[in-house]
């Protein structure tokens, strides 16, 4: 055992001594590799980054929670589209009846939003989310709130001109206040803020309250009509404790359905959304973009497979009298077919890692450009590695083959 | 000793070989001598195993090697020792690591033990303060030297030189020569060359034996074959210009 940990040993700094003594072909034998294995890590990384965002965004937006809503997130085949245009949107006064009427919702809220332009002094930050909602929303989504307050129950129910407003848009018009107690103007308008939402930063679905300035329904009813289409009203609705979503879901439809007093026969004319819908569509797209990559990047790494059997066949013509000589002083087959396996699967290696390291600069990149979290997983780094091991392997076995069972008379023949 | 009987070889129906037999005794310095394509190449090559004859019996010391199981001739080839020509380290390699290559190929000692091993071979060879040097950075007669301690690293019975000198200076030859004629009495072993050198035939040769055409055409020391009338031999032995105004 000591003996083969010694011949593995040995045969390793063979395989060592060869890479390093051929730089500029094992550079250039790696770029396939490098090339392969970056491409797979990098769309990996993304694609970690981007579920776990939204996965970060449904779980803000609540597993248990249903919106009620004119058009659904998930459209089947042959989608009727022009079925859904006359439907009617969600209204305010819906949100009672729905808190009434229902026994499996704990909380729900109304909500209406538009995009507008916020300022205070001459400062100012053009599309922020300027969202009205009712009182029970902090029950509905989670709300963290890093400076002041959250709107009051009297103020909701007096319609008072107060917001809590996001972390963007406090940087933006605030960047050397403290925003509490400021006011901020829209629609002409000052209303003082309370709060400040806590830092949250893009969500998958622009969900995120970074860029929100949330303010009472009833104060920004009095600027726009919150009932129109244009401003997608909604109603989130939470399920109790031990409430399933589907039970929720037909609960709600019955409520909704008594509402909009529709016949037995007749179509809902309300969507029910829930983010889980929403999860398994993301899950579907996920699978296909993770399946490009392992071909864009799989056509990449069985070139730079080929280029190392290549490599490796040269590199055992080269080192023929010396296969002769090892053997003649002793070497068995599996030393020399270890030596050239081992030198395969470190040149691979090395391919990889350094694929890697590009990738680790690359989602470095787009984190900071996209304000995103892209950053390489300790998983993506083992899948990269093992990945460019076996393609070393593979590669590298038919050449260590070949060498081990090379006649040693020919082998050192070849010596000069 | 090794005892060669009727060796026969062939490639492709040309044969190589004719019917060689001869001895290689215990504790000389046995010379196979001939022209380019006479043989001694492949005799030498079946002598340690890397042909196969396809007749004819080699026994080391009274065993037939043809006959030998795998394991036996795994045994046997651990007493053997070769110098190649040119040296043949490996480049990758200090001078410390290529003795120690065959003792990793083939002993079990502790690393301790073949650094004493090694240590001791480079001593014999009259090698001191090369151990971490590369074979790049030492001269052709040391590079020459490492190989001996290297083919000798394992306490062989048995040594095999392939043109052990060719390449050097006459001068550094003629140490070489002397040192595997030193070796080959101090360690008790049979050492058979190949050479062409006409120098170290009459240096160091014990026995000396001709090949011509694949056949033994003649056997002797090296005091005999000054003496020879074999027309063939003389061919060879007086084939320089230098060779023949000696004799004159």
């Amino acid at each position: 055992m000591i003996l083969l940990a010694r011949l593995i040993k040995e045969s390793a700094r063979f395989a060592l001594n060869s890479v390093i003594a051929n730089k500029l072909r094992t550079i250039l034998t790696l770029l396939g590799i490098t090339i392969g294995i970056f491409s797979i890590i990098l769309v990996f990384s993304v694609l970690d980054g981007l579920e776990r965002q939204v996965r970060n965004s449904i779980q803000a937006l609540g597993d248990n929670v249903v919106y009620i809503q004119k058009w659904p997130w998930v459209f089947e085949d042959n989608f009727p589209w022009w079925r859904f245009v006359n439907r009617p949107v969600p209204q305010l006064r819906e949100l009672d009846a729905i808190q009434s009427r229902t026994f499996s919702v704990e909380a729900a809220a109304f909500l209406a939003s538009t995009s507008r332009t916020i300022e205070h002094q001459s400062n100012s930050i053009e599309n922020a989310a300027l969202v009205g909602t009712t009182f029970d929303y902090d029950k509905v989504r989670l709300v963290d709130i890093s400076e002041g307050r959250f709107i009051s129950p009297t103020e909701f129910g007096s319609g008072r001109n107060v917001v809590v407003i996001g972390a963007q848009i406090a940087e933006a018009i605030f960047p050397d206040l403290d925003p509490i107690g400021k006011q901020v103007k829209f629609f002409g308008r000052k209303a003082e803020v309370v709060g400040v939402f806590k830092k949250e930063g893009t969500g998958g679905f622009g969900d995120s309250h970074d860029n929100w300035v949330l303010t009472p329904i009833s104060y920004l009813n009095q600027f726009v009509d919150i009932n129109s289409e244009r401003y997608n009203p909604q109603i989130m609705a939470k399920a109790k404790p031990g409430i399933t979503n589907q039970e929720m879901i037909d609960d709600l439809t019955g409520v909704m359905r008594a509402l909009r007093r529709l016949k037995p026969a007749a179509d809902d004319n309300f969507a029910l959304n829930e983010t889980s819908l929403l999860s398994k569509q993301m899950d579907g797209v996920f699978a296909i973009i993770s399946m490009a990559g392992w071909i864009i990047g799989g056509f990449s790494i069985l070139v730079g497979g080929f280029g190392i059997a290549n490599i490796m066949f040269v590199s055992v013509r080269e080192r023929t009298s010396i296969i002769g000589i090892q053997k003649a002083l002793g070497a068995k087959k599996y030393f020399i077919l270890l030596q050239f396996l081992f030198e395969a699967i470190v040149l691979s290696l090395i391919g990889g890692a350094v694929g890697l390291l590009i990738a680790f600069g690359v989602t470095a990149l787009i984190s900071s450009l996209a304000n995103m979290d892209f950053n390489l997983t300790l998983g993506n780094i083992l899948l990269g590695l093992n990945v460019s091991a076996l393609i070393g392997l593979v590669s590298g076995f038919v050449p260590a083959w070949t060498a081990s069972r090379l006649d040693p008379v020919e082998a050192i023949r070849s010596n000069g | 000793m090794i005892k060669v009987e009727n060796i026969t070889k062939s490639f492709e129906g040309v044969p190589v070989l004719k019917e060689v037999t001869t001895l290689f005794e215990r504790g000389k310095t046995n010379l196979i001598i001939g022209q380019s394509g006479s043989g001694k190449t492949v005799l030498m090559k079946c002598l340690v195993g890397l042909l196969e004859s396809d007749s004819g019996k080699i026994m080391f010391d009274n065993l037939d090697f043809n006959k030998m199981s795998f394991a036996d001739r795994r045994i046997i080839r651990k007493q053997l020792g070769m110098l190649f020509q040119g040296g043949a380290l490996f480049d990758s390699l200090t001078v410390e690591e290529n003795v120690i290559f065959p003792l990793n190929m083939f002993s079990d000692l502790s690393q301790e033990e073949k650094l004493d091993r090694a240590n001791f071979c480079l001593q014999r060879v009259n090698l001191d303060n090369v151990n971490h040097l590369y074979p790049s950075e030492i001269s052709g007669g040391m590079k020459k030297r490492v190989a001996i301690a290297r083919a000798i690293a394992n306490n062989p019975s048995f040594l095999f030189c392939d043109e052990p000198n060719s390449g050097l200076d006459p001068r550094t030859a003629i140490v070489i020569d002397k040192l595997i004629s030193e070796i080959t009495q101090e360690f008790n072993m049979t050492t058979v060359i190949n050479t062409h050198d006409m120098n170290s035939v009459m240096e160091i040769g014990d026995k000396v034996a001709f090949l011509y055409k694949g056949e033994l055409w003649w056997e002797g020391t090296r005091f005999e074959i000054l003496d020879t009338d074999n027309k063939e031999l003389n061919d060879f032995v007086y084939a320089s210009e230098l060779m023949r105004t000696l004799k004159k």
